[in-house]
């Protein structure tokens, strides 16, 4: 056994039982450590956000932009967007204050301004990228084809009978979730089909949670018993 | 056998349970032989064919220290298939939050080949063989902007240096000279790439996944979209072992070690099912 | 005029994004380039700055009004103010204006980020392991047959996915990997169209206009 020598390990260890606390019940030094977490992150992300993002993109051209002004005059090329020196690098920063005016009483409404730019833009990048990206090639995936049977396409016969039970499986989970009829008739039979396929698939998805969850656990047990303790190398 | 006892058990023996399930193994390391699946071959396959001379292997992430444990194994792994091939490696981070556990990963692996190498061109150079581009905010932006210019949305690295100055990402101007990407995440950021980059640019995904969400991108590895993921620690461990089988090489695997404590604790978790479900049905026996 | 102006400016970027997909022109991409590279990167960077200064708020009101655990919003605030100064005055590796090594005791961000955030969000997380035993034990009851088949479903793939399952039986991973590949596909590609056509309804009802519950209450 060597216990390392390295302030922050013993920080790192005293903090994790801090957290590991709560299992016994909840007491201070659990609430400690949650909200040192919470600061700590956010003080980080700001400061991270500042020094990679505002100050290259924004704090810095612009600075150039009147650093060359003072020295040589106004130029047309300070108004050029692309320049790495503009002046017009401050409308984006001044669009990103309204968002602090929610905490102005009676100004609230100027909010909508960075909330509708941003969301247009995206919402717009996103129609097509959904349909291209997810649905089309989803429910291509999902038809039966000759090529799935034919064992030089790389696939065969019990591909192929696979391939079948897959596109059942995805019209009854499909008319399982389908509310605006009644499930009656051949709609109850594949409601009833798509509900076992949905609870083996839930059933395999906590198979799984389980391996993520004590990978976890079993990350912080090592940093206890190696880095901290040096119990094992 | 008195199941009302098991029926009321107090969750913290339970806890204790699991603690000790998952240290003794640790403590007492055992070998332990798996396969691998099919996702994991794909994936490293698909990998192993870049052609390094035309291309580069992108590592996206976007992890988190709350999920590091799972995901740092992954690009560990993928970093030594990749310079144990030669493959010139640009990473980013989506995430701001996960950015520096890149930067250790990169540092970690660069250390552990040129211990090993002889000589100038056999070791890792950074600007030459990997670069860190660093993060930018929001996640889609560069998504979207690495399809025209790489130097472009990163004109800097990680560290501030310029992006313009360094020999890889001279040549790496966009998609094109990009392999595949590989996006490892404790999210969807997979999915991200095959809906916002690969219609339109056509590039290969692949992912690496905690287990959590890994069932969902079972679809998308069906359809072709993903080249293969690693699915949580166990792809991990099979990503190492390929890598390490293939190019004979020694280093600590993470991810494998951790194996013989999740076995352990699984055979826990299936027992105390098993254990709860037969309280249950003898106490609702009883009391009916 | 104050909910027509920010509607038509959605409408607008909502028309620019969608022509990104389709108008290879190089005047377009340049455009676009610009707008996502330059406009929405600040934007989205204050409103980051937003939610902090949410949070800060928040915490600030808890301290004022004496709330429960107001003690330990000292601590957050403390601790981000901290944080924030190490960082945007010491640089992301000390290479600021402010030292951030006191002998062998380094302290800059990347220290910070090792020593403190790595610890307390991983341990976060790893409490999930316990309390998910806990609950698999309490509440995971085989009352119907569907939840019989989803345990089984459950076990297989808990034994297909560690080495014991291989151990035991090679034919137990591909099992699992059966599993994942034909009823777990076909259950998620069914939910994730449902998903998808949910969404994409969505995404027009808003760049229609007609979505606009995102305008607020408009005081």
């Amino acid at each position: 056994m060597s216990l390392s020598t390295d302030i922050w390990v013993w920080i790192g260890a005293f903090l994790t039982f801090c957290i590991y606390s709560f299992l016994y019940k909840d007491n201070p030094l659990y609430k400690f450590g949650e909200h040192l977490y919470v600061g700590v992150a956010n003080g980080w992300s700001l400061a991270f956000m500042y020094l990679r993002v505002i100050k290259p993109v924004m704090v810095q051209p612009f600075g150039e932009a009147c650093r060359i002004t003072a020295q040589e005059g106004l130029r047309a090329e300070l108004f050029n967007p692309m320049a790495p020196a503009n002046f017009l690098v401050i409308i984006p920063g001044l669009i990103g204050c309204l968002y602090f005016t929610r905490f102005i009483p009676g100004q609230a409404w100027l909010v909508r301004f960075p909330i509708g730019i941003f969301m247009g833009y995206y919402t717009g990048v996103a129609v097509p990228a959904v349909i291209e990206g997810s649905m089309f090639p989803q429910m291509k995936g999902s038809m039966v084809t000759l090529a799935k049977f034919d064992a030089a396409s790389g696939g065969g016969f019990w591909s192929g009978i696979f391939a079948i039970i897959v596109l059942l499986g995805v019209l009854a989970t499909l008319t399982y979730f389908f509310f605006s009829k009644e499930h009656k008739g051949i709609t109850k039979v594949g409601a009833q089909t798509g509900i076992v396929f949905v609870m083996i698939a839930f059933g395999a998805s906590f198979g799984f949670t389980v391996m993520a969850r004590v990978s976890l656990a079993i990350g912080r047990m090592v940093f206890l018993l190696r880095d901290w303790l040096g119990i094992v190398s | 056998m008195n199941w009302d006892r098991f029926a009321s058990l107090d969750r913290r023996y339970i806890f204790l349970l699991m603690a000790l399930v998952i240290i003794i193994p640790i403590l007492v390391p055992m070998n332990i032989t798996m396969g691998t699946m099919r996702v994991t071959q794909d994936l490293f396959d698909t990998v192993d064919a870049i052609d390094r001379t035309k291309q580069a292997l992108m590592i996206s992430s976007d992890y988190t220290p709350q999920t590091e444990a799972e995901n740092h194994p992954m690009i560990i792994a993928l970093l030594r298939h990749a310079f144990a091939r030669r493959i010139p490696v640009l990473i980013n981070a989506l995430y701001v939050e996960g950015a520096p556990l890149l930067d250790q990963a990169l540092k970690q692996v660069t250390a552990e080949f040129n211990a090993r190498a002889t000589s100038h061109a056999d070791s890792i150079i950074y600007g030459r063989d990997a670069v860190y581009l660093g993060w930018q905010p929001p996640p889609i932006v560069p998504i979207l902007s690495m399809g025209q210019s790489i130097r472009g949305i990163y004109p800097v690295d990680y560290y501030g240096t310029r992006t313009d100055s360094l020999a890889l990402t001279q040549w790496t101007h966009n998609y094109d000279q990009v392999g595949i990407v590989v996006a490892i995440t404790s999210g969807t950021s997979p999915l991200w790439y095959v809906m916002y980059a690969q219609p339109k640019y056509g590039v290969k995904v692949g992912g690496g996944c905690t287990a959590v969400n890994a069932p969902d991108f079972y679809p998308y590895c069906e359809t072709g979209q993903l080249s293969g993921i690693m699915a949580g620690m166990k792809g991990a461990a099979e990503y190492e072992a390929l890598v390490a089988e293939k190019f004979d090489l020694e280093d600590r695997r993470k991810a494998t070690e951790a194996m013989a404590s999740q076995s352990a604790a699984h055979v826990l978790m299936m027992v105390l099912i098993v254990i709860g479900n037969i309280a249950f049905f003898a106490t609702r026996g009883r009391k009916s | 005029m104050r909910e027509k102006l920010p509607l038509a400016l959605l409408i607008i970027m909502g028309l620019f994004g969608l022509a990104y997909r389709f108008m290879p022109h190089p005047g377009a991409e340049a455009f676009n380039s610009y707008l996502r590279d330059t406009l929405l990167r600040i934007i989205s960077a204050f409103a980051l700055i937003l939610g902090l200064g949410n949070l800060l708020l928040r915490h600030a009101h808890r301290i004022q009004k004496r709330e429960q655990d107001w003690v330990h919003s000292w601590v957050l605030i403390l601790g981000f103010g901290l944080t924030a100064i190490i960082g945007l005055l010491g640089g992301v590796a000390g290479e600021g204006s402010l030292p951030t090594k006191v002998g062998n005791f380094s302290f800059n961000i990347t220290d910070i980020y090792n020593g403190l955030l790595i610890p307390l969000g991983a341990s976060m997380f790893s409490l999930l392991a316990f309390y998910m035993a806990s609950a698999a034990y309490r509440s995971f009851r085989a009352k119907t047959w569907l939840a019989a088949a989803l345990l089984l479903s459950a076990f297989i793939v808990m034994l297909g996915q560690v080495p014991l399952g291989y151990q035991i039986s090679p034919a137990i991973p591909q099992v699992t990997q059966w599993i994942m590949e034909v009823p777990n596909t076909a259950a998620k590609r069914g939910i994730e169209l449902g998903i998808t056509l949910g969404v994409l309804a969505t995404f027009l009802k808003i760049l229609a206009g007609i979505e606009r519950s995102w305008l607020g209450s408009g005081r």
